[in-house]
């Protein structure tokens, strides 16, 4: 588990982003669904997440806005912006690409 | 009530933090999702202290996060590009300076000749000196970089607002006190080349609604840059 934390971790901006991707959505919210497509296997700090959301709004990734909630407190939504959008297809083909080669120098070769 | 509990732990966490308007938006988005969270914990069955405990224990360390904001996010080459400004207003101001006080050279040198040129040459230069070295010290204030904004808080904000009042008035008061040096000067040149005592003087009305004129323009241009 230890190392799919750490693997997840390095990840974090671009967890973010493909959240981001299917639409605007809050802090919460964010760290709900991956906690969800991990089966409650995995969740961010919430400091990682801020932490990740002020740096990825540095970049020009994301931006951000205050919602219009008419009941509650408002809540922060983040949407992704286009160079957001290019970005997080590069992060996914640099993961293959280092995907395919971990997978490459850890299995044994069959044929030995 | 655990709500009011969550507000003061997130308060607590915030207690160092210079209140600047992207720690206290950033206050508020915590406290708005670990409500959210304390909610949900509660519709899942968990009672009010365990769920307060687990939506507490999820922020994590939060000190990176505040340094961060402490730091004010200020990229390096915004803080580059005013360290130049600020280098060139230095040169532009020492430049002056040293105009002003050369400019009474060439009269003392051609006065110390003793071959009449004095007036003739002396004079006119120590005007262009001046009228140069004025001329340096307006341009400074004029293209000198608003100080950066490190933070939005009200306290910046009023000094920014200070400093362009500041600005203004210095700038009012270079131009005024050249101007005035200028009349002097041009005063007696008339004066003495002319013989005109009776009507020169006439020059320090005109001085005084030339001063007024550069007034009303340079708050026109202030008025037009906002």
């Amino acid at each position: 588990m230890s190392i799919a934390s750490d693997l997840i971790r390095g990840h974090t901006d671009t967890i973010i982003l493909a959240c981001l991707m299917g639409g605007d959505n809050y802090g919460y919210e964010i760290n709900k669904s991956i906690q969800q497509k991990t089966g409650g296997r995995y969740e961010l700090k919430e400091a990682t997440l801020y932490t990740a959301f002020r740096r990825l709004e540095q970049a020009g990734y994301i931006s951000s806005y205050w919602g219009d909630e008419q009941t509650g407190a408002r809540r922060r939504y983040y949407s992704i912006t286009d160079s957001g959008q290019g970005a997080y297809r590069t992060l996914i083909a640099e993961w293959q690409n280092a995907k395919n080669m971990i997978e490459q120098l850890i299995q044994l070769e069959e044929n030995e | 009530m655990m709500e009011d509990k969550l507000r003061r732990y997130v308060e607590s966490l915030f207690e160092e933090t210079k209140p600047t308007r992207k720690a206290v938006e950033l206050k508020e988005e915590m406290l708005q999702n670990l409500n959210d969270k304390y909610g949900d914990l509660l519709n899942e069955g968990k009672t009010p202290e365990a769920a307060f405990n687990i939506a507490i224990a999820g922020i994590g360390d939060v000190s990176t996060l505040l340094q961060q904001l402490e730091e004010g996010f200020l990229s390096d080459p915004e803080l580059e590009r005013h360290e130049k400004a600020r280098r060139k207003s230095a040169m532009l101001t020492a430049a002056a300076v040293m105009l002003y006080i050369l400019s009474v050279l060439p009269i003392l040198i051609l006065d110390g000749l003793d071959i009449g040129l004095a007036s003739l040459l002396g004079v006119p230069l120590f005007i262009i000196m001046v009228a140069s070295a004025t001329g340096l010290l307006v341009y400074n204030s004029m293209t000198k970089p608003k100080p950066v904004r490190e933070a939005d808080t009200m306290i910046e904000e009023f000094k920014e607002w200070q400093s362009e009042t500041q600005e203004y008035k210095q700038m009012r008061r270079a131009i005024s006190s050249a101007l005035w040096t200028l009349i002097v000067v041009l005063y007696f040149v008339i004066s003495f080349t002319t013989g005109a005592w009776h009507v020169s003087w006439i020059i320090f009305v005109v001085g005084g609604l030339v001063e007024s004129l550069i007034n009303v323009f340079v708050a026109m241009r202030k008025n037009r840059g906002k």
